[in-house]
């Protein structure tokens, strides 16, 4: 994999607040290199939503800016997300619209272009090949409504490794998934972002299932709490400073796991 | 059947008030379908209240001699577009619950509008004002029929345009933005269209005959047909049956096509929403026979929340 010079993110003094006036993050400052798989941690309301949406422009900092791939959020948002592949939080996305499985996959290739947005036979087969990698391809033609949360979570993981772009951005995609559907959905973005020169941010409450395929963990608390490899976060003191006192570092085969009990989904509208 | 072929060519009025039907069918499987997708279902009633409170405005400013060449219609479409604009704004972030406070609030201001300049408008002016709300689609008069095409052309054709676009904007707002399409324009562009076909249908046919005739067949066709074009082309069905059979009905017995249609098209969401429920019960008891105990227990909470969900929305 080939290390280039611009940073994957790129944070100078953000400080963004909360639809309703509160500060959802301050003082934030950091640097991650391209391309890398990285993982944002931490408890519920510690601004881990908001940071990728202003990452991605959606949302306007307050102070500071932050940079993707070296383009700002605000100037050149258009220019970012023409990179990027998102999932979002699983409540935001609405299951009454009787659309099929097929359609939410092609769905990350055909926003990419212009109107009528017609799939190729090229769409068509990297929207199947993607849901291959979790194990879907028999429910191409399934209404997506009637699919469990977890398949749903699936589906939209498969929507990201469908669509073009260099940067996959994730938000809590396994919550509320069993193991099994947790297990297909890791291994799939850790073969990909090995094949591919892609970078993967992804949201999480759960650091553990993905400790040993990411490179960069951030850990917030409304501010940037601690940067670094995995195991080097897993630190005691750190953990507990943000998710409490029950915090606990287990060492497993050599690594560091956190144990908390916080493994809720949080949500801002 | 060659008699009612007849009567047919016979009756210029019957000529337009089945074309109309056409007309309206469309318009409910184009826009009516997007609304319920959207949980937007009430921005039918709102937008044709709204109407209400334009049509005023332009009688007001019409009679009062402020501004004489104010047609009523013109005010009726521009505070139709205002409420869709509003709605719009309030549900920029893709919040379904905003944009329904959005409609209501623009209900009731404009009601209060027109009830406010109804002080100010010659007695018999009024009947004008509440006649647009009642409507009939045997009294429609050729110009009627002008306008009520073009703007059911528009729609037609920027629905099949945008189909994939609305259908995007609907499921996941904040994921299409982030991912480079212009979902906000797409947003207000849905809205805005779906509004200046509402007012002009309810001048037509009535504020009663749209509602009924937007929501119903689309909530219904959204219970139980699994794509999205499958549901326009029901909602188209179940519209068109539902105003043919008001009009036909109209013949034989003393009775207004529009309230037939309404009732019927309102029925048809019942019946959905029975279809459903016994088709899941079916569902339940036929299931492989190698479902655990625990999948059981997920389905039928799932059976249960979604059961609470409907008593809730409608």
């Amino acid at each position: 994999m080939t290390v280039t010079e611009t940073p994957l993110i790129e944070a100078h003094d953000l400080a963004v607040r909360y639809q309703n006036g509160a500060l959802a993050l301050h003082h934030v400052s950091f640097e991650i290199k391209s391309p890398s798989f990285m993982a944002i941690i931490g408890p519920n309301g510690s601004g881990k939503s908001t940071l990728v949406k202003t990452a991605l422009g959606l949302i306007k900092p307050s102070r500071g800016t932050i940079k993707v791939m070296g383009y700002d959020s605000q100037k050149k948002s258009g220019k970012i997300r023409k990179q990027v592949r998102y999932v979002p939080q699983r409540d935001s996305i609405d299951h009454t619209v009787p659309v099929k499985v097929k359609d939410i996959v092609l769905m990350g290739r055909l926003l990419k272009k212009l109107p009528p947005r017609f799939a190729t036979s090229k769409d068509i087969a990297a929207a199947k090949d993607a849901l291959q990698q979790v194990d879907m391809e028999e429910l191409w033609e399934r209404p997506f409504p009637e699919l469990s949360g977890g398949q749903r979570q699936r589906v939209l993981v498969a929507r990201a490794l469908a669509g073009e772009g260099s940067i996959l951005v994730l938000d809590e995609p396994m919550a509320g998934t069993d193991i099994e559907s947790q297990n297909l959905i890791v291994a799939a973005l850790g073969r990909y972002h090995e094949e591919n020169d892609v970078s993967i941010i992804m949201i999480t409450h759960d650091l553990n299932p993905i400790h040993t395929l990411v490179e960069d963990v951030l850990l917030l608390k409304n501010t940037v709490i601690g940067l670094g490899e995995p195991c080097s976060i897993m630190d005691p003191k750190l953990i507990k400073k943000v998710y409490g006192p029950t915090a606990r570092i287990v060492e497993h085969s050599g690594h560091r796991y956190c144990m908390t009990r916080d493994s809720g989904i949080d949500r801002h509208d | 059947m060659i008699d009612i072929i007849q009567i047919i060519i016979e009756s210029p009025f019957l000529q337009r008030a089945l074309l109309a039907a056409i007309l309206i069918a469309i318009i409910a499987a184009a826009s009516g379908t997007f609304l319920v997708f959207r949980g937007l279902s009430f921005m039918a009633s709102g937008v044709a209240h709204a109407a209400l409170g334009g049509t005023a405005l332009g009688i007001f400013l019409q009679d009062s001699g402020l501004v004489p060449w104010f047609d009523p219609i013109m005010g009726a479409l521009l505070f139709s577009i205002l409420v869709a604009a509003f709605t719009g704004y309030a549900g920029e972030s893709g919040i379904t619950q905003k944009m329904e406070v959005a409609v209501g609030v623009s209900f009731a201001l404009s009601m209060s509008f027109a009830v406010f300049l109804m002080y100010y408008i010659p007695p018999y002016k009024i009947p004008q004002i509440w006649g647009y709300l009642i409507g009939d689609i045997l009294l429609l008069n050729d110009l009627d029929i002008f306008m009520l095409g073009s703007t059911t052309l528009l729609l037609a054709v920027i629905t099949l345009m945008f189909n994939k676009e609305f259908v995007y904007v609907s499921i996941d707002m904040e994921g299409s933005t982030a991912q480079g399409m212009n979902a906000r324009a797409y947003h207000y562009l849905m809205l805005i269209v779906s509004a200046l076909a509402i007012a002009l249908a309810t001048k037509a046919v009535g504020a009663i005959l749209v509602y009924a005739i937007m929501v119903a067949p689309a909530a219904a066709s959204n219970e139980l047909v699994k794509s999205v074009r499958g549901v326009i082309f029901a909602v188209f069905l179940i519209a068109l049956v539902a105003e043919l059979v008001g009009i036909a009905a109209s013949f034989v017995v003393f009775v207004s096509p529009s309230a037939i249609a309404g009732i019927l098209a309102a029925l048809s969401y019942i019946l959905a929403l029975q279809i459903k429920r016994v088709r899941d019960r079916v569902d339940a008891d036929i299931d492989d026979p190698d479902i655990s105990p625990d999948d059981l227990k997920v389905t039928w909470k799932q059976a249960v929340a979604h059961e609470y969900e409907d008593g809730h929305d409608h």
